[in-house]
């Protein structure tokens, strides 16, 4: 195969070379030759004579040396090119199926690649990647938590002296902060990061410097920040000039230092960061809490990387790190927080375990992971299907072929060159296939990845528009492996085609040999289709499932909205009144009739969660902490949601004695027997152990879902807003009398009027966020469904063309059988009993199949189990309808032979 | 000088040029000369069969060249046995001394019936 490249690149590049050297070579032939006639007597002219009569033409030796010397001629290779062309031509809808197909299955599985590759398997752009880890503890904290990969700043200072297996480690929070520069002003998410984030990570800067670990010396003592390399071209127009400026992050002047690298938007994928700012400034950018200079142990809120010494793996890393940790929390167990817990508190709290991650890992990637990988499978599945049916549809027109095949051997066509014919038109057709699977590839993912992410983060998330090498090794490996299954063995079976009986047989359809493989390749593509469409039947209901529970409250008629005017530098009075007056004005707007506040948004999948104190389980800690909200009065009215027992709450509720609406799960949880109302609870607090039940029971409402869909309604606690401490952000929902969405603008402009400097965010209706939530869901549903679809289609494709030809080729047969009294409905019974044998077998493939794999998509279900017999008879009865429909109408055509005509084509 | 190009199989060719080479390099017309000499004048190759087949057989690994002087000073190509051209000697010339045998046995045995 390489000799025969390096002859043809000689031949067609070096050709010139070549033939001077052989027109030299035979020149000096020609002169000997005449010299020896010339030697033995002959006069000069006519030993040149004879010679060029003994020599022949030269023209004619060198094509001839030519067509050896390469091995093959380019001439040739050219003309069987134009040859493949001129016929996928004229059978177009041949090759318009081919391709499709090709571009179906390689289209869907590069874009499926691409995107595994660039959320799941995506490597951060830093010096290393692989080297970077992410360090966390797994079990519980027994304190706050801002998620389950975060430490405290003391825990994380411990770690970072302490261990030996780090060349260093630096830590993170992200914020988000408001920004003015000039006269505007915008909410950005800014990265709160130690002192040697930058070196750690090795990234440099664009402009200026990065912050370096002298800006995290002192807290609230280093006013600077780095820009994002994109943040810095969107928001400043790429100043050249910004290093040294002044912006206010939160109303703080803060100094531009530098710009980083273009390409870094921060360490977490899907939440890219667009300000950098040393940790050290904590209470500036986040007001409301603290964490930094109070150094509490019981809040977790920093994530903590290291970048792992050269000769130590990531397990080494783990192993070395427990016994630090455990020295750690033998320490804090010894502290004030952990008087009041229990021994058996104590033992679990110990048992917690360092976890070192990928440095890499997102929790975009982690949420990810699953359905990437489930849809990946789809697409392979869906892949061998196309493989299938390719192989079927070449299997059919090889056999067509025969006879154009037998006549070209017969006129004395090479079987290389028969070979190297049909494998010339696979590989335009799979060039073809392949150009259009990456041009729909690319589209596909741009439109994934919108339909996906928020408009912000997708704008933000750059689809190469090149492939990279791996989903084009990928993508050219799967080709190959495809060339080779439906490319060659064709070939070879239509090579072996003796001349004699193909010519001879006036049908021109011929051998039966690649009937039984065709027939298989009908079961594998029944047995896949039912696979996909058992597949999509469960993803399907499981998206309906989940749409039709709802949550609990009627989500028609609702639109919501976010806003914070804490981070415009309104104090906490000026906040409370804001949202006190904003109440008042948004009842009064026409169109709106229930304005209900909540502090935590419903179907974020975020809540505030802590553990509960109450008048039997003192200080005692749940694994599983009640949901908690603050809300404002009319709330539940607002949402629709029953109350059970007491009241809601009102204006009036302002303490000083606190107040709480809980739900049933609530109730029958933490306050069992007897009538919860009047009774009381309180919320542990790290701060003061002593704290005791100072939380009254004044209502009980009905159990709703609120991080997502899919959960069971938690145990819930509702508090008034205005009985709250601190105010910063807000969700409104506004129960609405039309439809919410003609409300829009109205609501839009209504709060410009309100206040013109805050700006709300996530303007939709209640049920556009729903549907937001359920994105995953929709996305492996409609993509199943369009896979299972297709499926059906090239199996149903693949089986009517099979029995088509069966029946083509025993017209004879048929013609027979009907002059010996064959009735018709006996003909078809006898077609379409051979298309059932099929059609079984590869049901019964499919669903032993389907029922193996099914355990594994069991946690992407709900409300169905894996196994589900009414999916899987179904799909295996709308297989069964299709299939029966393309074997009937061959069956109805051999019913329908004419004996007479038949015969007489014998 | 009346041999006849037809008859000269492709593989006889090949083993010809082998033998003409196995002592010492010649050009294209010395080794058309040197295989009349060793077959009586048997065969006379031809510069038509002769070329493809130099060329093939360079192709092929068994044969190198290179520019030299020939005898009328003239610039001529010549050509010479590789390490793998002369195994290809020994085992095509063990392989035509078995067809001869046989060839002679077969021819033999039907001149006895005749």
């Amino acid at each position: 195969m390489i000799a025969w490249l390096r002859a043809l690149w000689n031949n067609f590049f070096r050709r010139r070379q070549l033939d001077d050297d052989l027109d030299e070579e035979l020149t000096a032939y020609a002169e000997l030759v005449s010299a020896e006639k010339v030697r033995s007597g002959m006069s000069p002219e006519e030993a040149c004579r004879a010679t060029r009569v003994e020599m022949g033409g030269g023209e004619q030796i060198r094509q001839s040396v030519r067509d050896i010397s390469a091995g093959v001629s380019l001439d040739t290779l050219a003309h069987d090119i134009r040859y493949g062309v001129r016929t996928l031509r004229k059978n177009s809808g041949f090759s318009l199926i081919v391709i499709a197909t090709l571009a179906l299955g390689i289209g869907a599985n590069t874009a499926m690649f691409s995107l595994l590759d660039q959320i799941v398997l995506h490597l951060l752009p830093v010096k290393q990647p692989e080297r970077l880890v992410k360090v966390t503890i797994a079990g519980n904290n027994f304190g706050n938590t801002y998620g389950t990969d975060r430490v405290s700043w003391p825990m994380f200072e411990d770690l970072r002296e302490g261990n030996k297996v780090f060349t260093d480690m630096f830590c993170r929070f992200p914020a988000t902060v408001s920004v003015g520069y000039g006269d505007r002003a915008a909410q950005a998410r800014a990265e709160l990061v130690s002192g040697w984030y930058f070196p750690v990570l090795g990234v440099g800067a664009a402009l200026g410097r990065t912050i370096a670990p002298d800006d995290d010396n002192v807290p609230d003592g280093h006013p600077v920040v780095v820009l994002s390399y994109g943040f810095w071209r969107n928001y400043f127009n790429a100043d050249p000039t910004i290093v040294g400026r002044t912006i206010l992050l939160n109303g703080h002047k803060m100094s531009i230092i530098g710009v980083a690298q273009a390409g870094f938007d921060g360490v977490e994928l899907g939440d890219s960061a667009q300000l950098f700012v040393p940790i050290m400034m904590k209470t500036e950018m986040t007001p409301r809490s603290d964490g930094l200079k109070d150094r509490r142990r019981r809040l977790a809120w920093v994530a903590a990387y290291g970048r792992l010494k050269p000769s130590i793996s990531a397990q080494q890393a783990q192993s070395s790190l427990q016994p630090l940790l455990h020295s750690i929390l033998e320490m804090e167990i010894q502290q004030a927080d952990f008087r009041q817990f229990s021994d058996e508190d104590r033992r679990q709290f110990l048992r917690n375990r360092i976890e070192v991650l990928s440095g890499s890992g997102s929790r975009l990637g982690n949420y990810m992971r699953r359905p990437l990988w489930i849809l990946m499978a789809l697409t392979g599945a869906v892949l061998l299907l196309a493989c299938a049916n390719l192989a079927n549809l070449m299997l059919a027109r090889a056999t067509a072929r025969e006879r154009e095949i037998a006549v070209r051997l017969a006129i004395g066509a090479g079987r290389g060159r028969i070979i190297r014919q049909l494998m010339i038109e696979t590989l335009l057709l799979s060039g073809a296939g392949a150009a259009v699977a990456l041009v729909l590839g690319f589209l596909a993912d741009r439109l994934l990845i919108r339909m996906y992410l928020p408009a912000n983060e997708a704008a933000g998330f750059v689809v190469s528009p090149m492939p990279d090498w791996r989903v084009l090794a990928f993508a050219l490996g799967m080709l190959l492996v495809t060339l080779l299954a439906f490319g060659l063995m064709p070939a070879v079976l239509g090579s072996r085609t003796e001349i004699a009986p193909s010519i001879q047989e006036r049908s021109g359809t011929a051998s039966a040999a690649s009937v039984p493989l065709r027939r298989m390749f009908v079961v594998v593509q029944v047995a896949l289709s039912l696979l996909l469409l058992v597949g999509a039947g469960l993803f399907v209901r499981t998206l309906r499932n989940l749409q039709s529970q709802g949550p609990g409250f009627p989500t028609d008629h609702l639109l919501e909205f976010t806003l914070d005017p804490s981070l415009n530098g309104y104090s906490n009075q000026q906040t409370e009144s804001f949202y006190e007056r904003l109440n008042v004005n948004l009842q009064a707007m026409p169109g709106v009739s229930a304005v209900g506040l909540s502090a935590m948004p419903r179907f974020k999948g975020v809540a505030w969660q802590n553990a509960i104190i109450g008048e039997k389980f003192s200080g005692e800690l749940q694994q599983e902490q009640p949901v908690l909200t603050e809300v404002g009065p009319s709330y539940f009215t607002t949402l629709g949601i029953p109350i059970l027992e007491g009241r809601e709450f009102t204006d009036q509720d302002r303490g000083p004695q606190k107040y709480g609406v809980i739900n049933q799960s609530f109730a029958k949880r933490y306050l069992p027997a007897g009538d919860p109302i009047g009774r009381r609870f309180g919320l542990v607090d790290d701060q003061d152990p002593a704290h005791q039940p100072d939380i009254e029971v004044v209502g009980v409402v009905s159990d709703t879902k609120y991080r997502d869909l899919r959960e069971t309604p938690p145990p819930q606690a509702y508090f008034p807003y205005f009985q709250g401490a601190s105010f910063c952000f807000m969700t409104v929902y506004l129960r609405t009398q039309g439809d919410p969405r003609l409300l829009e603008s109205q609501v839009q402009e209504r709060m410009r009027q309100f206040d013109p400097h805050v700006p709300i965010l996530g303007l939709q209706s209640m049920d556009e966020q729903i549907g937001w939530s359920l994105r995953t869901e929709r996305l492996i549903a409609s993509l199943s469904a369009v896979f299972g679809g297709l499926a059906l289609l090239l199996a149903v494709i693949g089986l009517y063309g099979v029995m088509a030809y069966t029946v083509t080729r025993r017209t004879r047969e048929m013609g027979v059988r009907i002059a010996m009294g064959a009735t018709r409905p006996k003909i078809i019974g006898m077609v379409m009993r051979e298309a059932s044998v099929m059609v079984l077998a590869g049901l019964l493939a499919g669903a032993v199949l389907a029922l193996a794999l099914a355990n594994l998509i069991r946690n992407q279900l709900f409300g169905l189990n894996p196994h589900d017999p009414w999916t899987l008879l179904g799909a295996s009865f709308s297989l069964a309808v299709a299939a029966g429909l393309a074997g009937f109408i061959p069956a109805v055509r051999a019913s329908s032979v004419d004996p007479t005509k038949a015969l007489r084509q014998e | 000088m009346a041999g006849a190009e037809s008859d000269l199989l492709q593989g006889t060719l090949d083993v010809l040029i082998l033998k003409a080479l196995a002592l010492q390099e010649l050009h294209g017309m010395g080794i058309s000369r040197r295989i009349a000499q060793m077959t009586n004048a048997a065969f006379d190759v031809k510069a038509g069969s002769l070329f493809p087949a130099l060329y093939r057989m360079e192709q092929a690994g068994w044969l190198t060249s290179r520019w030299g002087q020939a005898e009328t000073n003239r610039r001529a190509k010549f050509y010479s046995l590789t390490k793998t051209g002369r195994k290809q000697l020994q085992s095509e010339t063990k392989r035509w001394e078995r067809i001869s045998l046989a060839m002679a046995a077969a021819l033999g045995t039907r001149q006895e019936a005749l």
